[in-house]
């Protein structure tokens, strides 16, 4: 008689017994299939999986360009295939030809000679590689819902409309004005647009400063305690799942395994769920090559336009099986008790908390000119703008990671919308507009700055253009927004999410103004604006820069970042890299809305683990 | 049937209504003082001031953004349309009862003793330097109330070590900086304070302070950290302050290209000639002695405020409060040096009270022997009305002084009345008379005056042409004579007249019209 795969195992010295029984306790009490369990909770490597079976005598075949018969595939359910990785293919020879990471799994023979009424003719092959074929060959139902159920269940929330008409026929109305009024009257209509400029963009600054002063405020506020971390059960966790949408970033996949692992959450609680697009086979073959047992299970989005994060992570959804579920980025380093947190923090608050976000902040901050920046400027973004905007009610745009979700109510409201760039952001919205709350914790989750500028500019101009979009589709009918969302959130909205592109958009017109003015002393710029109007756009200038420089000194103070302390002087050339992008977002926000501009993630030299402390 | 009626009033709604009563109060004393005719020479200033912005013709862009101190001035703004000479009465009652509210709302948080509070309130009501504040129209009040936002501020942060109270304090900075430029030396004195914040901050085994330094400038890794954090500390609270300061001398340079105009010209302060006219007029006497020497100040102060005394008594075990309440002094000092050719005003001594105040509302929790502190401090207090009192008498300032003559003795004041005169006579003129004055010396008069746009002043774009060919601008020239200690910091002065007179470019004669002690209106024929 052939010998099962786990007493393999234990004779090949990969597993004790020990370990078998605990495989098999796990997998009665989830459900989840033996192999799952073996190749995706941390206890064995494929490589040696596939060592131990090749010197058993199997063989493991390219499955890739197998053949295969639609109405065989019909019969199986995705999921089902997914959990037990094994495909049946086509009728060869009067058996069905099963593709099986696990060739001794007998339920899923059970399964094919029930189903099928036919034995199983078992091809060997890589779960890895019966994952992609399975997800690619019977996916599409979920990948059509992962596009269109937003569009579907909620149109008025999708960004598959850039601009509606009525937006158009405001936009270019305004347009039409300003070229009227200039033609009538040049000199008063460049006032008019001078004054309203230049005061919405210090109202603007100001509001972030009040923001950033009532965040600091709280700043000592710990939402929760280390000794309420420490009473917390493992037994009573429930499950977290985890996603993490990559695309090319092989180079990363070892330092994920690490900071995985040194998550304090029980093991077999975790649903972790890496979401490889179906082309990637660069993050594939990393994962593949891992010398060490992975802790994450593999999901292959098939292809579907727009081809973005949020399209993943609805895909991913599908497959989940949390109580809630995150995101993470692939080269995050999360606090340890980050996960222990958020279950205490929901589990004090009311119902109606659906989201929590953590802080983010860079590990290589020190790296160059443009990770201090960039750190300067997510320290205050993450650390006072947000609990500000909590501490006032106002919609909150979740972060691109590290927000934590009650898995329900994302079902609820339709996943994130796989047509916005800034899928959280827009989601964080929907979810005040429903009359859900979002949540802010002491926890904070360590990125990669971006250090190179170009990469820099794709991936901010991404943000701001997410950032148009999401204005744009929730001002489709102000009224609406006003009655959802209540006054203050109406303007928080405007003042936040619509105001920072149009600040980075005016800005170089202004600063420009402005050095004109003090370099040259323009006679003609004197004689378009009266002095009372420079007189208030210089004063508008000065204290708006002064008192971003000094929310951005505030934060790092906070942070006790104190060697960076002085570079928020350059802030002002830092938003001029701001305006570049923006710039680049609105062009790109009106000839390809859905573009995702891929950011490069591991560029940095800087050991994740060291900077994170 | 008897109805009784039984109303609950919270402590806060009595706290209101106690400050209510106390603006009342000061507003009642203040009028009353005003009608008395007490003026001063920084009230007058405000109320000409914004007397040209409401009611003035032409270009008044500079008067608005340059005139200082800002906040005051704008603080008068509001109370213009009740009466232009009383506004600024107004803006100083009701802000010393602001200041009342403010430190008593912060008191009645940390005990539930009503003793402090009575101190407060009998202070408030009674302290002569406190009722100056409240009914002279200065801007002490903004001053104090700053003031005592930022240490109040300050002191939070060493407890609670969160960058609010640091921001605060900063932001509380910027504003005292728009009250009195003064104020921006103070960073200068901090140093010392946020090295040894900084020090403490280090995680370091070692508890006494030398040691801690020691071992800091030793270690490569603990020295950075030393001065980052030092360094940051200072940024974080005196980086707004300074950039506020350069932001606001480049508008001046940019409007009335020169940086310091708003600190050196008599059109856009009121401190730059009269501190120096008050000191000019004493200190020349051979036969004065200055009382105010390097040193002793710190004496005065101490006399003047015994309950500092006490207060640093209280703060004996907290390094950081100590050094903090020393600040003040240092600073009060190096004013005295910089600014050697002025006497101190009356607000530097009562920074003094405020920031005991402050130590007696932080630190107001029930002490050991309760009734002997409260008895000493009950005696410290009554001393403290005195000082109060015998400072301002002993003034070497005319407004401090008169204030409280004009206060204990209710005789009127004829300080003004030259000025009110030439006024009148200049209110009596007929419809359309175009008078040309220099309100750098003049400005009592403009605020005399009923009609400002018959004036024609510095601020308008055609004073410079009106001074060279007077004749077709003006009927009436106002001339500070030689009497007037002030002609020479003004255009038209003695000097001027009859140059004016003998070259007679396009009018035919001058004629007095009317003449005071100092002043001489010229009618041009």
């Amino acid at each position: 008689m052939q010998i099962s795969i786990p007493e393999l195992l234990i004779q090949d010295g990969f597993m004790t017994q020990a370990e078998q029984e605990k495989i098999d306790d796990f997998s009665r009490r989830s459900g989840l299939s033996y192999i799952k369990i073996l190749l995706n909770f941390g206890y064995l490597s494929r490589k040696n999986y596939e060592r131990s079976l090749n010197n058993a005598g199997y063989e493991f075949k390219q499955i890739r360009d197998e053949d295969y018969d639609l109405d065989v595939l019909a019969k199986t359910e995705l999921k089902f295939a997914d959990a037990h990785l094994a495909l049946p293919l086509r009728v060869e020879n009067g058996k069905l030809v099963t593709l099986m990471a696990n060739p001794s799994d007998e339920l899923f023979k059970d399964y094919i000679r029930f189903t099928y009424d036919m034995e199983p003719e078992i091809i060997l092959a890589s779960d890895l590689d019966i994952t992609w074929l399975s997800h690619i060959l019977l996916g599409q139902k979920y990948v059509k819902s992962a596009v269109f159920e937003l569009l579907n269940r909620d149109p008025d929330s999708s960004a598959l409309t850039t601009f509606t008409t009525p937006q158009l026929i405001f936009t270019f109305g305004v347009f039409a004005l300003v070229v009227i009024g200039m033609m009538l009257n040049f000199v008063n209509t460049s006032i008019a647009i001078n004054v309203v400029l230049s005061s919405f963009f210090l109202v603007s600054i100001i509001f972030k400063l009040f923001l950033a002063l009532v965040g600091s405020r709280f700043e000592l506020h710990q939402a929760v305690t280390r000794e309420e971390v420490r009473e917390v059960v493992d037994d009573d966790l429930p499950i977290y799942t985890i996603h993490l949408p990559v695309y090319k970033e092989d180079k990363l996949i070892k330092k994920l395994i690490w900071n995985l692992q040194s998550l304090d959450y029980p093991r077999e609680k975790l649903d972790i769920k890496l979401l490889i697009e179906e082309d990637d086979d660069k993050t594939l073959n990393a994962v593949r090559n891992l010398d060490f047992p992975a802790v994450f299970e593999v999901i292959v989005v098939p292809f579907h336009m727009p081809k973005t994060k949020p399209k993943a992570c609805n895909y991913g959804l599908h497959f989940s099986r949390g109580t809630f579920l995150t995101i993470y980025d692939a080269e995050d380093v999360p606090d340890t008790d980050q996960l222990k947190k958020v279950v205490t923090l929901f589990n004090k608050l009311p119902s109606n908390y659906v989201c929590i976000q953590c802080a983010l902040n860079y590990f290589n901050r020190g790296e160059n000119f443009l990770t201090r920046m960039f750190t300067l400027e997510y320290s205050y973004w993450f650390d006072y703008m947000l609990p500000g905007l909590d501490t006032f009610d106002i919609p909150i745009p979740l972060g691109g990671t590290s927000n934590h979700f009650k898995f329900e109510f994302l079902i609820e409201l339709g996943g994130w919308d796989p047509f916005n760039v800034t899928e959280d952001a827009d989601l964080g919205v929907r979810a005040y507009a429903k009359g859900y709350k979002v949540a802010i914790i002491n926890s904070t989750t360590y990125e990669e700055a971006n250090n190179e500028m170009f990469n820099w500019v794709r991936q901010r101009s991404r943000w701001i253009k997410g950032y148009m979009q999401t204005h744009l589709v929730h001002m489709r009918n102000p009224v609406k927004l006003w009655k959802k969302v209540g006054w203050k959130g109406f303007l928080g909205f405007n003042f936040f999410i619509g105001a920072t592109p149009v600040t980075f958009l005016v800005y170089p017109l202004l600063l420009a103004i402005f050095l004109c003015y003090l370099i040259f002393d323009l006679a003609s710029i004197r004689s378009f604006f009266p002095d009372w109007v420079l007189f208030m756009s210089i004063i508008n200038l000065m204290v708006g820069n002064i008192l971003m420089i000094y929310v951005n000194m505030m934060a790092v103070f906070k942070r006790r970042y104190y060697e960076l302390i002085l570079f928020a002087i350059a802030n002002p050339i830092y938003w001029l890299l701001h305006s570049w992008a923006a710039y680049k977002g609105l062009y790109q926000l009106i000839v390809k809305p859905f573009y995702w501009e891929k950011t490069n993630h591991g560029l940095s030299k800087v050991n994740n683990q060291a900077g994170a402390e | 049937m008897k109805l009784k009626f039984k109303i609950k009033v919270t402590r806060s709604q009595t706290l209101l209504i106690i400050t209510l009563l106390i603006a009342i109060y000061y507003l009642v004393c203040g009028i009353y003082l005003n009608h008395l005719g007490y003026f001063n020479q920084e009230t007058l200033f405000y109320v000409e001031k914004v007397r040209i912005i409401f009611e003035g013709l032409g270009y008044k862009l500079k008067v608005i953004g340059l005139t200082a101190p800002a906040l005051p001035f704008f603080a008068t703004f509001a109370f213009t349309s009740i009466n232009s000479l009383l506004a600024p009465i107004i803006a100083s009652a009701l802000g010393t009862a602001a200041l009342f509210y403010l430190m008593a709302s912060t008191l009645v948080k940390k005990t539930d003793d009503d003793f402090y509070l009575l101190v407060l309130i009998i202070l408030f009501l009674f302290h002569p330097g406190l009722l100056y504040t409240a009914c002279s129209g200065k801007a002490t009040y903004m001053v104090l109330i700053f003031f005592y936002m930022f240490f109040l501020n300050i002191f939070k942060y060493y407890t609670s070590n969160t960058t609010f109270h640091i921001s605060i304090a900063s932001i509380c900075l910027v504003l005292l900086l728009f009250c009195d430029y003064k104020f921006i030396w103070l960073t200068l004195f901090f140093i010392p304070l946020i090295f040894s914040i900084a020090l403490q901050s280090l995680n370091l085994a070692e508890k006494e302070s030398i040691f801690r330094m020691t071992q800091s400038f030793n270690s490569p890794s603990l020295r950075r950290k030393l001065i980052n954090k030092t360094f940051a500390l200072y940024v974080i609270l005196f980086v707004l302050p300074i950039a506020s300061i350069i932001c606001y001398k480049m508008l001046n340079l940019t409007n009335a290209n020169d940086a310091d105009y708003f600190l050196n010209s008599p059109y856009a302060t009121w401190n730059v000639l009269a501190e120096r006219f008050s000191y000019e007029k004493i200190a020349l006497n051979p036969d004065f002695k200055n009382p105010e020497i390097s040193l002793l100040i710190t004496a005065r102060m101490i006399i003047f405020c015994p309950l500092i005394v006490f207060a640093i008594v209280l703060f004996r075990r907290n390094p950081y409060q100590v050094l903090t309440l020393l600040t003040p002094f240092a600073f009060v000092e190096f004013l005295h040096i910089k600014y050697d050719k002025v006497f101190i005003l009356h607000q530097y001594y009562l920074i003094f009270l405020i920031l005991a105040l402050l130590c007696f509302i932080i630190k107001a929790q029930p002490v050991k022997n309760g009734v002997l502190f409260k008895s000493v401090l009950g005696i410290i207090i009554l001393v403290q009305l005195y000082t109060g009192y015998y400072f301002l008498h002993n003034s070497l300032i005319d407004d401090e002084k008169n204030f409280i003559t004009i206060l204990l003795n209710r005789t009127t004041d004829e300080q003004q009345d030259e000025n009110r005169d030439m006024a009148n006579y200049i209110n009596g003129l007929p419809d359309g008379s175009k008078i040309m004055i220099d309100d750098a010396i003049a400005y009592p008069i403009v605020a005399f005056t009923s009609n400002i746009a018959d004036l024609v002043l510095p601020y308008q774009e055609n004073f410079l042409s009106a001074i060279e060919t007077p004749g077709q601008y003006v009927n009436y020239i106002l001339i500070a004579n030689s009497k007037n200690l002030l002609n020479g910091y003004s255009i038209l002065n003695g000097r001027y007249a009859p140059v004016v007179y003998q070259t007679g470019n396009n009018y035919s004669s001058l004629q007095k019209a009317y003449e005071t002690d100092h002043w001489i209106l010229y009618k041009l024929f």
